[in-house]
């Protein structure tokens, strides 16, 4: 093996690799979360049509009007670039003319916990380095936004020369000295990969501003352009001026990362359970499902997939009952949930029983995103 | 999408079920639940429970 060391430099090895400062940490290098987008709990494909839409786990899309592009999981079925296989795929549904307040964005928000090492907002802030691959249909300039929670805000341009062909982006944001950044449970840094902003919440590139802005003034609009696409993957933001490759974590890993802010579970064949409980009335249980991972905070809602009859209990004879009502959040705290299965008869109170589905594809699922 | 008061939990909070445009109850949550918390800032008001 050949390798060049070089005081200006730095290192080189025989594949022409430079390594040209010194390596981030390994353990917790990137952080963002679900960055190779391998995690989809909610399953999301589809037009965008709510503004704060959760599609792939941890990124969010938002849209100031609604339907205007869809996201998906590896959307056109493109070739992801070496060594990934999956993307998030954007896909303009619209040739949509930006109005001054208007935004179009995906966006990851951090936990404070995970940012608070780097010491922003004070003398001795980090620098850090945010990388990703994008494809896109259109050429030109694209923008984006690292920033703490609303403000302050580091608008970034990216370049992108040949269409449809994967590119690797390197952006290097010197730590801000200034402003305010959770530390804790809250936001502590927003990323935005800007699809089209309008000018209100864009800024000039390559400097720390105390205004809100989602993107860089004169990036390209993708959601301006019917059919333009951007995929996006490998996305990391470390510690240090020098992108380094992507961090690999095994999937269980990344899951787990993903289930402190969302969880769902989908028994997956009829019959299968969520939790044992306990009817306290004739007509209703309370079903405890045990979450993962201790979640971020206790969630305040329940989702499910809105019809009754998907959901049973089991009556005193071990009999399914067939749910009267969609089952409903009772309370939560962050590692145990209990919810409500409602019938019109057949239980009897004080006896045990379990949730199950009658619907392979039911589930529950419990939110605790930032 | 709406949101209506739904139930109440067994501790004495008040739960309520978001109704998306299909007419489908697909989330249920409490007072606390961002969401609603931004719904009701703008001005809405959640419907009275069923009879």
């Amino acid at each position: 093996m050949t390798m060049t060391l070089d005081g200006t430099s730095g290192v080189t090895f025989n594949d022409t690799s430079l390594q040209g400062a010194a390596a981030s940490p390994y353990v917790l290098k990137n952080r963002i979360i679900n960055g190779d987008m391998r995690i989809n709990q909610r399953g999301w494909t589809g037009t965008v049509v709510t503004d704060g839409t959760y599609t792939l786990d941890r990124f969010i899309a938002f849209t100031s009007v609604a339907s205007k592009y869809s996201v998906s999981q590896n959307a056109g079925s493109v070739t992801p670039p070496t060594g990934f296989s999956n993307y998030l795929g954007v896909t303009s549904l619209a040739a949509t003319t930006l109005a001054a307040g208007d935004y179009y964005m995906i966006t990851q928000y951090i936990e404070g916990y995970n940012i608070a090492d780097l010491a922003w907002g004070t003398a001795n802030a980090k620098t850090v380095t945010l990388s990703f691959q994008v494809y896109s249909s259109l050429t030109g300039t694209f923008g984006g936004v690292v920033g703490g929670n609303s403000n302050p805000a580091y608008p970034f341009t990216y370049t992108i020369s040949t269409a449809n062909t994967w590119t690797t982006i390197s952006i290097t944001v010197a730590g801000p000295t200034t402003g305010t950044f959770n530390s804790t449970t809250g936001r502590g840094m927003n990323i935005h990969f800007g699809l089209g902003v309008g000018s209100t919440y864009s800024g000039t590139a390559g400097a720390w501003s105390s205004n809100t802005y989602y993107s860089a003034t004169g990036a390209t609009s993708v959601v301006g352009t019917n059919g333009a696409t951007l995929y996006i993957t490998g996305v990391q933001l470390e510690i240090g001026s020098t992108a380094t490759p992507f961090e690999r974590r095994l999937y269980n890993q990344e899951l787990a990362n993903c289930q402190r802010y969302y969880y769902r579970t989908t028994p997956a064949f009829v019959g299968g359970r969520f939790g044992m409980g306990q009817a306290y009335s004739t007509t209703a249980s309370i079903i405890l499902t045990q979450f993962p991972v201790p979640m971020r905070i206790a969630p305040t809602a329940l989702e499910q997939n809105g019809t009754a009859n998907n959901y049973s209990t089991l009556s005193n004879t071990g009999s399914g009952v067939t749910c009267s009502a969609v089952p409903s959040f009772n309370q939560c705290t962050n590692v145990l949930s209990e919810t409500v299965f409602t019938v019109a008869s057949g239980l009897t109170a004080g006896n045990a029983t379990v949730g199950l589905v009658l619907n392979a594809n039911a589930y529950l699922g419990w939110s605790a995103e930032l | 999408m709406i949101y209506k008061i739904h139930s109440t939990n067994l501790d004495g909070k008040t739960i309520y079920a978001r109704i998306d445009d299909d007419g489908l109850c697909r989330l249920t949550c409490t007072e606390d639940y961002p969401e609603l918390k931004s719904w009701l800032e703008e001005g809405n008001t959640p419907e009275p429970a069923d009879q």
